[in-house]
């Protein structure tokens, strides 16, 4: 390279340059203090956001393997069945999900502490293009990682029987009615929504809420029909589901419950018929993910790996 | 050097060239590199979180600290941004580049 004739006062740019540095720094702060305080919580300077990308990658950490996924924007669409397509290969999808989600939750069920759910918020972000929360508008569940065990079909509306629900008839119909009560109040007034909802729906542990007693009629409201998405960590099966009835009492040992289809799907209906799930609320304010499971489409596979 | 979602748009390479033109000892040179990378990422920083609304503010940071160089970030910023932030990013990048060329400029003595 051919050096220019003149030196530099190396001194005075320094000076220019820190001052720069200073000034750019002090306005951000001044500016926008909260999202400084928590990247500086989680140990990161905003000048220095290169040396942290840094260290992520020389720890192996998440942005390499979330890279080799298509953009959730890519990924995702509504099927004509209303199920959310993801466009990777069922392979690539469960083990990339179901790999991630281990690296970061605990060995047993149990309290995830806020960089867990971070990541696995973000990590459910990248991989299904679904934006799932812990805490939405003020409201958590006691518990995101907990097991689930098998319910059984609900009535959808005064009359309903077992041999009206399609599938999963051996799991039988609750005698009673969920903690939402029915669905509809006729079965002329079922529409393909509401039996969505009773298809893919869990039971959550909305009485052990420690507001339950003093908000119930707030908390009531805002549960029903709630939309969350359930995880199976061990073999990455995800699914849309809405909160429909409330439990399981604790001394059963599980967190949620859920209806035979998801339990189906999640590939939790063998044996004693419970697993270990990760159960978040869906941000979804505009209602553009569809209740259901989700599943891949084959047909574009092979695309999709081509530009993986 | 590692990545960050939105380099392509700073474009600090040119700095980095004007900078290799003069006798430098390698610490001076990463000094500056330092100095002035770091600049750059707080003017940046600050263009996108004037620019997006607070509400995504904690989904947008809780993203970037755990991969800065996850370029679905910067989908997610067209896709909440009040204005065209590649755009608002590079214009304001390329005012900080011009200033920086001045200063070093201004620092030169025969």
């Amino acid at each position: 390279m051919v050096k220019d004739n003149y030196s530099l006062n190396t001194e005075l740019l320094y000076s220019k340059l820190k001052y720069k540095h200073l000034l750019s720094e002090l306005e951000l702060n001044k500016k926008h203090s909260s999202s400084i305080n928590f990247l500086e919580k989680k140990g990161i300077k905003p000048g220095k956001i290169r040396q942290h990308a840094a260290n992520l990658l020389a720890s192996g950490a998440l942005a390499g393997s979330l890279l080799l996924l298509p953009s959730p924007s890519n990924i995702i669409h509504q099927d004509n069945s209303g199920s959310t397509v993801v466009l990777v290969s069922e392979s690539s999808f469960d083990r990339a999900l179901s790999g991630q989600l281990q690296n970061v939750l605990p060995k047993e069920v149990g309290l995830l502490n806020a960089e867990q759910e971070i990541k696995i918020t973000h990590i459910i972000n990248q991989i299904c293009g679904i934006n799932s929360v812990a805490q939405l508008e003020g409201n958590r569940l006691n518990q995101n990682y907990g097991l689930i065990g098998a319910e059984q079909h609900l009535p959808r509306y005064p009359g309903d029987s077992i041999d009206q629900h399609g599938e999963y008839l051996q799991a039988g119909i609750t005698p009673g009615l969920g903690g939402w009560g029915y669905f509809a109040y006729s079965k002329n007034q079922l529409n393909a929504d509401l039996v969505q909802k009773e298809k893919y729906y869990v039971a959550v542990q909305t009485l052990y809420l420690p507001d339950w007693g003093t908000r119930t009629a707030y908390l009531s409201k805002w549960y029903k029909h709630r939309k969350v998405i359930v995880i199976n960590p061990q073999n990455g099966k995800a699914v849309i589901a809405v909160v429909a009835d409330a439990g399981p009492a604790q001394w059963t040992g599980k967190h949620f419950g859920g209806s035979p289809e998801v339990m189906a799907y999640l590939k939790l209906n063998v044996g004693m018929q419970k697993g270990p799930v990760v159960l978040l609320f869906v941000d979804d304010q505009e209602n553009n993910v569809k209740i259901g499971p989700l599943e891949y489409n084959a047909i574009n596979t092979p695309d999709i790996i081509k530009t993986i | 050097m590692t990545k960050i979602f939105y380099d392509h748009l700073i474009k600090v390479g040119e700095i980095i060239c004007e900078l290799d033109k003069y006798n430098l000892t390698i610490e001076e040179k990463d000094e500056f590199i330092e100095l002035v990378d770091g600049t750059f990422h707080h003017y940046t920083l600050k263009v996108i979180l004037d620019n997006l609304p607070a509400e995504h503010h904690q989904d947008f940071l809780s993203m970037f600290h755990l991969a800065p160089d996850d370029k679905n970030l910067l989908d997610f910023l067209k896709k909440h941004s009040k204005i065209d932030i590649e755009k608002e990013i590079s214009n304001i990048a390329d005012k900080l580049k011009k200033e920086i060329m001045l200063d070093i400029q201004k620092s030169k003595k025969k």
